[in-house]
């Protein structure tokens, strides 16, 4: 078995809208369309996911919340209605996903290796959460990759974000070390929102788009300035503002997928390309990607 | 009277899932005491507020008339599944809905077919009601409302139980002090993970079991702070304005922890 690699990373956020728009036959709520901008953008992640031909795409999401430890979906197939709690009217979709179960225990094991509480979740009827629904549809429709879910431990918001988003970066090390070891070709998948402050109605339709702006033009200005640095490769200086960027922007990041992904990359000062921004309910969207192959930092398949 | 009787009491799945365990036996024990009390009141309807259902852009109410299903705990899956069978009161419900806008508050019914109802809604559910005998009505934790807004919620509960001419139980569901263990423990080991928090939690416990409304009014913003309280103790917002803000006295039935969190079983004096 050849030494696996991760061999691109994606922001990828999960916005239900999204789906909405797009009307895929899982999804019971129809609309008249909306958010074009980002699903053109996915569409160019989908794309790009053709070509790469990965063997898994992990995904870390904000909405698998969990507080004893970091936990890994450990059931090799699941499927059922995830309904969003937030947004029922727009998401109601039936989902039939695989696990990478290896790759899953691989990765629990090496986070509690590097001293994390992590735990496998066995339960057969266990829903999957909506976060890694939407992202994981976004991002592949077919559904026909091998998937490892991995839920957003509280720590950054039980302890300090600093803390918490150290231990996220010491998942994204193990995480590694487990597709590494695994002989696996990942794709990671960071499922976040930038700036997350959202408007506290909902437009009637959801999909006119002529409501949708971001709801703060300090929220805006931030993200701008993030996806600036991101489009340059300055990641170590990301990262330096990461916690003000958190503070002042609400952003969504702090939920820890972000800094998962970029440890378990080492962190490349290399230039994202950015394949689309757009607000949905005022919170601030981008898809962007890292593709270390091109960069030559992985192999082609 | 409208509102015949009130409880406070925690939304963890533990005492339902792992009621073997002694530490959370005896929780598990002390509902099925509050379940007891609460059928003797003999209500219609348990109006259920719970911490766990969060809501970000209107206040949700559940409206689908048989709400049932198979939930899984998003963090306890290794102890099992828990069922669901519930029967909305969806008049007492929609008259709630609609009496929200007096208050300012933008309220939405949620009628879907595998909603995710809460884990803390099917506890109190299935814990105070295991026969299914009851309607209820269900109402969620908007994540912007604060205390006063959730007395409202509470208050309008009531004033559609009055107005409908129901006999409604209130249940505030949440934990009280917040700090848990991070770690897998040995769970019969388990204990409140703070010192503080706990002498906390039981200096309040015994604020209500006196009914001392003025100490109590005036030590949950407090409270709240310093024993981090699940969600600011907004569940319990919601029974003071379910039960007009006022009571004689309580009875604490269990006070313990819950992974390291503090949670108890009160049953107000009305």
């Amino acid at each position: 078995m050849s030494k696996g690699e991760i061999i691109a990373g994606f922001l990828a956020p999960h916005p239900p809208h999204l789906v909405f728009g797009e009307n895929p036959e899982q999804n019971e709520p129809k609309s008249k369309g909306g958010w074009e901008p980002l699903r053109w953008a996915y569409e160019r992640a989908r794309a790009n996911i053709d070509e790469m031909k990965p063997d898994v795409l992990l995904v870390h999401s904000p909405h698998w919340i969990t507080q004893q430890g970091h936990h890994f979906l450990g059931v090799e197939h699941l499927s059922g209605k995830s309904v969003d709690p937030i947004f029922p009217n727009i998401f109601r979709y039936s989902f039939e996903l695989e696990v990478d179960v290896e790759l899953a225990e691989a990765c629990c094991g090496e986070a509690a290796d590097l001293g994390l509480t992590s735990k496998m979740m066995r339960n057969p009827n266990f829903r999957v959460d909506y976060g890694t629904i939407t992202t994981l549809h976004m991002i592949r429709p077919q559904w026909d990759i091998p998937v490892v879910g991995i839920s957003a431990n509280n720590s950054p918001y039980y302890l300090t974000t600093e803390e918490g988003l150290e231990e996220m970066d010491t998942l994204g090390k193990a995480t590694r070390k487990a597709i590494e070891a695994t002989g696996r070709r990942a794709v990671l998948l960071a499922s976040n929102t930038l700036c997350h402050y959202h408007f506290s109605e909902e437009p009637i339709p959801p999909e006119d788009m002529s409501q949708e702006h971001p709801e703060t033009f300090d929220g805006y200005l931030w993200d701008m300035r993030m996806i600036e640095l991101l489009r340059k490769g300055e990641i170590a200086e990301v990262f330096r503002l990461l916690p003000q960027f958190i503070e002042e922007a609400f952003a969504e990041v702090k939920s820890g997928a972000f800094t998962w992904m970029f440890s378990a990359m080492d962190y490349p000062e290399l230039p994202g390309e950015l394949h689309g921004y757009g607000t949905v309910i005022g919170t601030g969207n981008a898809v962007m990607e890292w593709n270390l192959i091109k960069a030559g930092l992985a192999r082609a398949a | 009277m409208a509102i015949v009787s009130a409880f406070l009491i925690p939304g963890s799945p533990l005492p339902y899932v792992q009621r073997d365990n002694p530490p959370w036996a005896a929780m598990a024990d002390a509902m099925d005491k509050a379940g007891v009390a609460l059928a003797a009141s003999k209500p219609d309807t348990i109006a259920i507020y719970s911490t766990q259902w969060l809501a970000v852009l209107d206040q949700l109410w559940q409206v689908r008339p048989n709400p049932t299903g198979l939930h899984v705990d998003e963090n306890w899956h290794e102890y099992g599944d828990l069922p669901f069978d519930m029967r909305t009161d969806t008049a007492l419900t929609e008259a709630a809905i609609a009496m929200t806008d007096g208050y300012g508050i933008r309220s939405k019914g949620v009628d879907y077919d595998q909603f995710p109802v809460d884990t803390g809604t099917i506890v109190a559910s299935n814990f105070l009601d295991p026969d299914n005998k009851l309607q209820t009505l269900v109402t969620a934790n908007n994540l912007y409302h604060d205390w006063d807004i959730t007395v409202n919620l509470g208050r309008v509960v009531r004033e559609a139980a009055e107005k409908l001419e129901r006999r409604v139980a209130i249940v505030g569901v949440g934990g009280l002090s917040g700090s848990f263990f991070r770690h897998v423990i040995d769970i019969a080991d388990d204990h409140i993970a703070s010192d503080g928090e706990d002498e906390w939690n039981r200096r309040m416990l015994g604020l209500l079991e006196a009914g001392d409304m003025e100490a109590i009014n005036g030590a949950c913003p407090e409270y709240a702070q310093q024993a981090k309280v699940e969600m600011g103790f907004k569940h319990f917002a919601f029974i003071l304005g379910g039960i007009g803000g006022t009571f004689a006295s309580a009875t604490v039935h269990h006070y313990g922890p819950l992974y390291g969190a503090g949670g108890a079983v009160v049953e107000f004096g009305l």
